[in-house]
């Protein structure tokens, strides 16, 4: 596959773009005032479910119109430019796909409609891509989540896009094809392509790329570089439970070293608040040990994204 | 504004052109042939043509004493009124309509395609489908009910036009409502089968007055809701279903996609 085509001069338009965007179904606002440029290479959309991540790459890929704001691809509005699609490649979330066809008749398809020559020829390649035998006889319908996904970002690339938005594409993979699929979003960003992939996973953005949109609640909350994001929410104030037995003493130690600022007996635990959670780490097996005291488990409770994502939309 | 520190594009793609039409109507048709034609809408309206021809072959066998205006007037109440308009309908509505329920819409929508060169290629397969489903049936029957020529050959007439101004109108509204095999139903027996025969007005307004209006002038039998003229009857299904078309083209251009 080839990058797009060498630059014509003069001031070009981003590949995908949002300007104040909202989107309200009825009364429930799925996403509110959202702005922002997304250029080549791979940008990860984080967020948890339901935060608004399909909604805003179905507004990127004009699947639904914004109720106010503007979407644009290279400067044009993609409801109002059917040749746009032309450029996007999208694999969608749902699994569903044409269940009677085989992999490389819905590949084959997608090249046909858009327009691909030797539409044949360039499915043999996509699915080559995604590591699926265009020989296959088995109906895609019969296939597992895994491979159904690899088929949908085939059908993607078939056509060579400039654009390649993809919803959740870890979905149902195994470690293997994770691997895999994460080296090919790299490579097609380091061929000049802007990839958009969602994930609510946050180990599996840190692998995509450096750049993070993180949305919660249907608003942007956080952009830029990942590991700034990432140390952002390392930041945050955490609590972590502490199972030890000798609870008493091992909370008074993690008041003493600093590496606490509040904690609370818990049972047979120690609840910790901390604003430092690497001090924290470096302290508790010290603070046990000096205290005659054994750790049984350390468990942050509040780690899962849901809890980042109240931390960096300011509901603590 | 905010900014992703996305680095600057430095190439502007190639426009790409919307893909021409006839290169992609054929792999549409097939694709929405495929999925409009399950085994058990095979089998449903197999019975439903089945049904037709046996009740044919039963009023021929009770000698009737007008046998033509007894074949005509069961091929318009039982073929032209339920088997033509039933099998449009579930084939029709599910041309399009099967996509947006199970959310494989994306796959077509999502192209440089004109939309109604979806929608026709939806419009076609529907046709493909119902018109043997309809027409072999009801023909048979007309026969066997010992309706003659001219019963025969107004009912292979009135089968297919009746087909088209279906098949356009449910074709759109399988895009337009969510379960248009209940409002599609709502139609055919409340407006069709009830409200049409309240006047000739509300009948005009009935795909079934068209039907009934060819088999009529087809058989000179004097057929319920037959108040069009003949040249009507040919001319305004054709219309109805390219109007049908063309809102579905302006729907499926306007459509949320999921």
């Amino acid at each position: 596959m080839t990058a797009p085509a060498p630059p014509t001069g003069g001031a070009v338009p981003p590949p995908l773009r949002l300007v104040g965007v909202s989107k309200w179904f009825g009364d429930v606002v799925a996403v509110s005032d959202v702005s922002c440029t997304i250029g080549p290479g791979v940008t990860a959309l984080l967020g948890p479910n339901g935060a608004g991540k399909s909604t805003v790459l179905r507004l990127l890929c004009g699947l639904t119109p914004p109720s106010r704001g503007e979407v644009q691809i290279f400067g044009a509005d993609p409801r109002a430019d059917l040749g746009l699609f032309g450029l996007l490649g999208l694999v969608p979330q749902q699994e569903s796909v044409f269940e009677s066809q085989r992999a490389l008749e819905f590949v084959r398809l997608a090249a046909v409609l858009q327009g691909v020559e030797q539409a044949d020829a360039a499915a043999r390649r996509a699915l080559a891509v995604v590591d699926l035998d265009p020989a296959l006889r088995r109906r895609v319908g019969t296939f597992s989540k895994g491979m159904r996904q690899r088929v949908k970002v085939a059908a993607a690339l078939v056509h060579d896009p400039a654009i390649v938005v993809l919803d959740e594409p870890l979905t149902g993979l195994d470690p293997r094809q994770r691997l895999a699929m994460i080296a090919l979003l790299q490579r097609l960003g380091r061929e000049g392509r802007c990839v958009l992939a969602s994930s609510h996973v946050l180990d599996e953005v840190e692998r995509f790329g450096s750049r993070v949109l993180v949305i919660a609640r249907g608003r942007l909350v956080a952009e830029g570089d990942f590991h700034a994001i990432r140390a952002l929410m390392d930041d945050r104030p955490h609590r972590i439970r502490v199972r030890t037995d000798d609870p008493r003493a091992v909370a008074t130690g993690l008041l003493a070293a600093g590496a606490a600022v509040g904690v609370r007996l818990d049972g047979g635990a120690v609840v910790v608040d901390t604003d430092d959670v690497t001090a924290f780490r470096r302290a508790v097996a010290p603070v046990a040990r000096a205290a005659g005291a054994r750790l049984e488990e350390v468990a942050p409770l509040d780690d899962d994204l849901e809890s980042v994502f109240r931390y960096l939309v300011g509901e603590r | 504004m905010s900014e992703t520190e996305p680095g600057a594009p430095t190439a502007l793609p190639p426009a790409t052109p919307r893909v021409r039409s006839l290169s992609v109507l054929p792999a549409i048709y097939r694709l929405l042939l495929a999925t409009q034609v399950t085994l058990t809408r095979l089998l449903a309206l197999g019975a439903l043509g089945l049904t037709a021809m046996v009740v044919g072959w039963a009023i021929g066998q009770s000698d009737p004493a007008d046998p033509v205006a007894t074949a005509a007037r069961f091929v318009n109440a039982f073929g032209l009124s339920l088997t033509v308009p039933v099998t449009a309908l579930v084939f029709a509505s599910a041309a399009l309509g099967d996509l947006t329920d199970d959310r494989t819409l994306v796959y077509l929508w999502l192209r440089p395609v004109r939309r109604a060169t979806v929608v026709v290629a939806a419009f076609a397969a529907a046709v493909t489908v119902t018109v043997p489903l309809v027409v072999v049936p009801l023909v048979v029957a007309a026969a066997l009910a010992g309706g003659g020529d001219e019963v025969v050959r107004g009912t292979a007439l009135a089968a297919t036009v009746g087909t088209v101004a279906y098949a356009g109108i449910f074709t759109a509204l399988g895009l337009r409502v969510r379960r248009a095999l209940v409002w599609g139903l709502l139609y055919v027996f409340i407006w069709e089968g009830f409200v049409a025969r309240g006047g000739d007005n509300a009948a005009r307004l009935a795909v079934r007055s068209v039907t009934a209006t060819i088999l009529g002038a087809a058989s000179g039998v004097d057929l319920r809701l037959a108040v069009l003229s003949t040249r009507t009857a040919y001319v305004a299904p054709f219309v109805v279903a390219l109007v049908a078309l063309a809102y579905a083209s302006w729907r499926l251009d306007r459509q949320d996609v999921d």
